[in-house]
């Protein structure tokens, strides 16, 4: 692991017993269930890794407040992303994030390019709740939108914007409504998202393209199963939308593992399928599979 | 406007399956032994009443609710617990005591205090062996008491009890 990969695991670390030790006199309540706060999905919000959930990040409650900053590291077949990021929930209600993507190409011909974005979340839960509304079909429900802008393709020579490959927009917009109920009958958590997006390869590759440049509704969801108080295993499928002739972009889906041993440290382990990436363009045409790990500190 | 989904092409479709067949397959398993009463899933009135004993304890050391319980009849808060999880969880018993309303109306409750007694009551049903799953049956059923329990704006201080009003002598005649 290079030193500027740990840098934030360790300023998180660092920060750690100072934040928990703040928490208390800024009324952080940390009074949600253990596991029902959620985790920091790909793209920063709350969520599992692929699917942003309708459940407001951090275990403040409606009273109060909470905060996470989080570390992901994704390693494909030929492309490794790095996702650091801080997120904060406030009143149960409403949240805030924001999250850099790093992506480092390891393999094909374009071995060496280097592309990232930054993403802002905003996220406002408008109905329901996901633990108590036990006796109801009521889901949670929030609303959101992800503003991506994209911070450029480097050491790729003259290539140095995803409008070079032939996507309408460096920059845009995401938004999202999210169904979450936790079935505890059953022990399980179910989760709808449906996305309105114009964004390649999570906006990684731009918005829009030559093939179709209009923007399509996906359909992603998270099935989980609560195993323990503390530990959930589950799935997750995304469909992603294939805008660009470069590109042959398909679905994703995950199986994980996540872990919250406490309400400070929460753990996920994931074997991630993104589909196929810039195939057509590398003419590499296998699914870009691989290790998804996720650490989440919250205060 | 909305372009037809590209996403969902025939091998999406078939993955999509997959998780959905995933989250049947384990709703099925977890809802087999449904015939079999929840009480008895628990252990019947020995680990259900350990249960409850346990929780007790587990609650007084914790201080995030502790306090609330300080007017407390204990003895008879266990009988009532007990009487009412017997209750939900289909068991040969009958809930005597207040309506969650009423019994919560003064003490403020607030949403991390809830959860912070239904935390209880999960360590303490871990410390009796009874499995998660069954666990969760139980919280289940006491969820929705949400709604009643928890006071809007609560601050999760009771307000204080007042002395018993001395009764009136009697009118002579």
């Amino acid at each position: 692991m290079k030193l500027r990969m740990l840098r934030p695991t360790l300023i998180a670390l660092l920060l750690l017993p100072t934040l928990s030790m703040a928490q208390e006199r800024i009324g952080a309540d940390q009074g949600k269930l253990l596991l029902t706060a959620g985790f920091s999905d790909v793209e920063g919000t709350g969520g599992g890794g692929l699917v942003p959930w309708a459940v407001i990040t951090g275990y403040g409650t409606n009273q109060s407040w909470g905060a996470n900053a989080h570390y992901t590291d994704i390693r494909l077949r030929d492309f490794d992303l790095r996702s650091i990021g801080f997120a904060v929930g406030a009143f149960d209600r409403f949240e805030l994030s924001a999250t850099r993507h790093d992506l480092d190409v390891t393999g094909t011909a374009l071995k060496g390019v280097a592309v990232s974005q930054d993403i802002f979340g905003l996220k406002v839960r408008v109905a329901g709740d996901a633990v108590y509304g036990q006796n109801t079909w009521l889901p949670q429900i929030a609303v959101g939108a992800e503003i991506k802008r994209h911070g450029g393709i480097e050491h790729a020579g003259a290539l140095t914007s995803p409008t070079q490959l032939g996507a309408r927009d460096d920059d845009g917009v995401d938004f999202y409504v999210s169904g979450t109920k936790v079935f505890l009958a059953n022990s399980l958590l179910v989760n709808v998202t449906l996305r309105h997006s114009k964004a390649n390869q999570l906006g990684l590759l731009g918005f829009g393209g030559d093939q179709d440049s209009g923007a399509s509704l996906n359909f992603e969801t998270t099935v989980g199963y609560l195993l323990t108080r503390k530990l959930a295993i589950g799935g997750e499928f995304r469909s992603k939308s294939d805008h660009l002739g470069a590109d042959d972009e398909g679905a994703a889906w995950d199986a994980f593992v996540a872990y919250a041993p406490n309400r400070y440290v929460s753990i996920v382990a994931a074997y991630l399928n993104l589909g196929n990436i810039l195939g057509p363009a590398t003419t590499v045409n296998h699914d870009q599979s691989g290790s998804y790990v996720s650490v989440q500190f919250g205060f | 406007m909305f372009q037809s989904n590209s996403g969902f092409k025939a091998m999406n479709i078939s993955k999509l399956l997959t998780t959905a067949g995933l989250g049947a397959f384990l709703a099925v398993a977890t809802t087999a032994r449904a015939e079999e009463t929840l009480f008895a899933q628990i252990g019947g009135e020995t680990t259900l009443k350990a249960t409850v004993d346990t929780m007790t304890d587990i609650m007084l050391d914790d201080e995030r609710i502790n306090f609330t319980f300080a007017n407390t009849d204990l003895a008879k808060f266990k009988k009532l617990l007990y009487e009412q999880l017997c209750e939900l969880a289909g068991g040969p018993c009958k809930y005597t005591g207040r309506t969650m309303l009423e019994a919560h109306k003064k003490l403020n409750t607030n949403n991390a205090q809830f959860n912070a007694l239904a935390e209880d009551l999960y360590i303490a049903f871990e410390k009796h062996g009874v499995p998660y799953h069954v666990q969760n049956r139980m919280v289940a059923l006491l969820a929705p008491m949400q709604p009643d329990v928890v006071k809007k704006g609560g601050t999760g201080i009771p307000e204080p009890v007042q002395a018993a009003p001395t009764p009136a002598p009697a009118a002579k005649p």
